[in-house]
């Protein structure tokens, strides 16, 4: 689909020889009756319900394009680019602590929307992942890789010349590396109502955030299969029940508002992103699903998100000067105004995600499980 | 939300105890019976007032004069002759170099004051003024060398180290040893703790005490209020109130749950520590008379999650004291519990430890207010206040607990008021230093103030006051 994949997401991609190679090779899909065949398992889960646990998860930033089109300034500077040009230390003049670190430290804890002192290079493109949230197709919206128009994905303006959100960069590479350290990341999707796996123009998507870590097979690779139980106790913020269809296996959601999504870096607790209009599109398997998150991500949880869980040493590595993205975010708000001031309080953007398929367990009102971890 | 036990207060009484042997200094095995019920949550993190409960250790030689202390929340601690705690500062490397000192060497921390940053910590060079620097002190006299008579001989783990001037210093363990200015009564330790930390908050002094004296298949570690008991394996050990002194009642189905901790059958004598015999030929180990289990659920070492099992609880050896009485627990979305604030608002501890080769303290009132008026209010003390509000204290309050205190400052400084200053706030503290809330949580149990600073609050910021984390363990971190 995008860039290359996991083992086990280039082995369960969606299609029937595919399947039926799992099945025979015995990887065990829970969801069929033990006396199914293959036929049974692609129409339907057993009990119309199937679960799934999220794997992988990063801004979907187009990063297959020609730089010298996409960012011909280059790239954006980062924080140690931006102290270096604001306090040259080889032209012999003494700094305090008051007017240089603390001075950054103090702005970025506290953004500001006045001009930026430095030059934002957005990205230049016309392509990349996302979906058509507002149904429409403006002058500002992009175009996906396979021809469809009318993305709207302001974020990949926002940060696609900054190298750390790019293919690999740094940001790139530990949405996904802390997700998975991270268990209060545990983000956890269920079905409900498949009558058929390929067609159902009425299935339910329940999130969750679960409890338990996550299976991988004999060479770490993460392995479908597994249990996760779900946190009833604290977790119930992050539950939601959003409607969807299934059209030739792609699972659409109906936008729904103020959805929190668990995005915690490292060992950090509590963060999350704000969307409003959130919406899924991924492509199912027995096995696993892959596709996007999609909706207007908020501004201001973004940044706090960003300032609280990876702070200036960490937005070093990706060249992510926080004080000037936040502008940048800032003008290209496309939605949710505020009813005060009428500035868009939200930026269209997309999320690459991946999930292998689990087993829910759901605790009864007084077992053990709703009450501890 | 809910409150605290509404009690008695008995004030809290520090135990001194010089150079006796660990079975005479507490009654170790004083029940601490945890409490059930409504408020007998609060009572899983917190020892009643009254409980004689404290932490039994195993006697060691002292250096003439040296003392244990059992310190209310840290548990025992060795202090000097006045009472005052001992403290190390073991070398830890930073993200561009180290600070502390090395074992067996002479200390690092002297008598020079420094003006400039060390540039250990990313991403902001070394050479940078240092702020308010006609008020700056030398890391020596913050951290008071413990200096040894120069006829002083080693004994045990403790030894001497000359200093840079010649003069004779206490060490223990091959690390020079301190005092802390914070530390004003037999018992403070304002000036560290045992809980763990992250190398990007900082070198931080420890606290050096006496082991616990615990059997070997058990050790105590330090949670955010109290010394808890946990197995060889760092699993949390539990108690079951169906139990009988030294009599298991748990059998059959309750095995299913429930994992007797089992004993040998020769042990060494520990005060508080029995054995009993659960079948023929099965030992299980009790605590203060109570038979020991671990929890078959149990995720992760350190858990407190068997102690949501109705009539279990989690074992300490002691427990710091109740906060003030209008203080609340609340379960919070990231996944555990926080102090709170009557309001149900999180509370918050800020945390500072200054970018030089002293590794100062720059999170009490006593220091320089450049870090946290940067972060709570872009270097605006009113911007600052409405922030990250004081926890302000009702007019006479006070508290049982000694780690708690009314303090007055100055609001437009953020410095300890001067006295009879009119315009003073008077706010609670926590280890003397002020606790705040955070105005971007606008309902009970969300935490968006956690973080904010550097090194996600580590450094240069503030940090939920956190009882029970389930996913980070960060209530064995300090602050």
């Amino acid at each position: 689909m995008r860039h290359e994949r996991t083992g086990i997401m280039k082995s369960l991609q969606w299609s029937l020889p595919a399947t039926l190679a799992l099945f025979v090779a015995g990887v065990a899909i829970a969801e069929a009756p033990a006396d199914s065949g293959a036929g049974d398992v692609l129409k339907a889960p057993r009990d119309g319900r199937i679960g799934y646990v999220l794997t992988e998860r990063r801004w979907a930033v187009y990063s297959e394009d020609d730089l010298d089109k996409t960012c011909p300034n280059g790239f954006n500077s980062g924080p140690r680019d931006q102290f270096d040009r604001l306090f040259p230390m080889d032209n012999g003049q003494q700094y305090t602590e008051l007017e240089t670190r603390l001075m950054r430290e103090g702005r970025q804890a506290h953004p500001s929307t006045s001009e930026d002192p430095f030059p934002f290079y957005e990205a230049q493109g016309h392509i990349s992942y996302g979906l058509n949230l507002d149904g429409e197709i403006g002058p500002d919206d992009l175009q996906s890789p396979t021809g469809e128009k009318g993305i709207d994905n302001q974020v990949y303006r926002a940060v696609g010349c900054i190298d750390g959100y790019r293919y690999k960069g740094a940001v790139w590479q530990f949405d996904t590396d802390d997700m998975l350290a991270n268990l209060s990341n545990r983000f956890v999707i269920e079905l409900t109502g498949v009558d058929d796996f390929r067609n159902d123009d009425d299935v339910t998507v329940t999130t969750y955030r679960g409890l338990d870590g996550l299976h991988r097979d004999a060479t770490g690779a993460l392995s479908a299969g597994g249990i996760q139980r779900i946190d009833l106790r604290w977790g119930q913020p992050f539950i939601y029940r959003l409607q969807g269809r299934i059209v030739d296996g792609v699972l659409t959601t109906e936008p729904v508002d103020d959805f929190k999504l668990l995005w915690s870096m490292g060992n950090k607790m509590g963060g999350h992103q704000l969307f409003q209009g959130f919406r899924m599109q991924i492509e199912l398997s027995p096995g696993s699903a892959e596709g996007l998150f999609a909706g207007y991500v908020d501004i201001d949880r973004w940044d706090h998100n960003l300032n609280t869980n990876w702070t200036t040493h960490f937005q070093a590595y990706g060249h992510v000067s926080q004080p000037s993205l936040y502008r940048a975010m800032s003008r290209l708000a496309d939605g949710y105004p505020d009813p005060v001031t009428g500035k868009n309080t939200a930026v269209s953007s997309a999320v690459e995600v991946s999930f292998v398929q689990v087993h829910v367990l759901h605790p009864p009102e007084d077992a053990r499980v709703a009450r501890t971890e | 939300m809910r409150r605290l036990l509404n009690m008695v207060w008995i004030p809290a009484t520090i135990l001194v105890i010089t150079g006796g042997p660990a079975e005479t200094q507490v009654d170790a095995t004083a029940a601490d019976a945890p409490t059930t019920g409504a408020d007998g949550e609060f009572l899983n993190y917190w020892q009643p007032p009254g409980s004689p409960a404290q932490e039994a250790y195993l006697d060691e030689p002292l250096p003439p004069g040296f003392q244990v202390i059992i310190s209310p929340l840290e548990g025992p601690v060795f202090a000097d002759a006045r009472g005052r705690t001992l403290y190390t500062w073991p070398l830890v490397s930073q993200r561009n170099g180290a600070a502390g000192d090395r074992m067996g060497k002479p200390s690092s921390c002297t008598d020079e004051v420094l003006r400039f940053s060390a540039g250990l910590m990313s991403p902001y060079p070394a050479g940078l003024l240092l702020p308010d620097l006609d008020q700056r002190k030398s890391c020596a006299s913050v951290w008071p060398p413990v200096r040894a008579p120069e006829n002083a001989e080693p004994v045990g783990k403790w030894s001497t180290i000359e200093r840079d001037d010649g003069s004779e210093q206490w060490a223990y363990d091959g690390y020079p040893v301190y005092t802390s200015i914070l530390d004003r009564q037999p018992g403070d330790v304002f000036g560290g703790t045992k809980m763990g930390t992250s190398r990007d908050a900082g070198v931080p002094r420890d606290p050096v005490g006496p082991r616990p004296a615990v059997p070997p298949a058990f050790d105590v570690v330090q949670s955010s209020t109290g010394r808890l008991v946990v197995n060889m394996y760092g699993h949390s050990a539990y108690t079951w109130e169906g139990d009988e002194p030294n009599k298991s009642n748990c059998h059959e189905e309750c095995l299913t749950d429930w994992t007797p901790v089992p004993a040998p059958e020769n042990v060494t004598e520990l005060a508080g520590w029995t054995t009993f015999e659960r079948a023929p030929g099965v030992k299980q180990w009790a605590f203060r008379g109570k038979p020991l289990y671990t929890y078959n659920y149990d995720r992760d070492a350190r858990s407190f999650a068997g102690a949501d099992v109705p009539g279990w609880h989690n074992v300490y050896t002691q427990r710091a004291l109740p906060p003030p009485e209008e203080f609340t627990v609340q379960d919070a979305d990231f996944g555990g519990q926080v102090l709170a604030d009557s309001r149900g608002r999180t509370i918050y501890l800020y945390n500072c430890i200054e970018d030089t080769f002293a590794q100062l303290g720059c999170d009490h009132t006593g220091t320089t207010q450049a870090y946290r008026l940067a972060i709570c209010g872009n270097g605006d003390p009113e911007l600052c206040r409405e922030t990250f509000p004081y926890v302000m204290a009702p007019a006479g309050a006070s508290s049982v607990s000694p780690l708690w205190s009314v303090m007055s400052i100055d609001p437009n400084t953020g410095r300890s008021a001067a006295p009879g200053q009119t315009e003073a706030l008077h706010v609670w503290a926590y280890r003397r230093r002020p606790v705040y809330t955070y105005a971007g949580d606008a309902d009970p149990g969300t935490t968006n103030g956690e973080g904010i600073g550097e090194f996600s609050g580590l450094r240069n910021g503030y940090q939920a006051f956190v009882l029970r984390d389930i996913f980070q363990e960060n209530e064995f971190r300090r602050p």
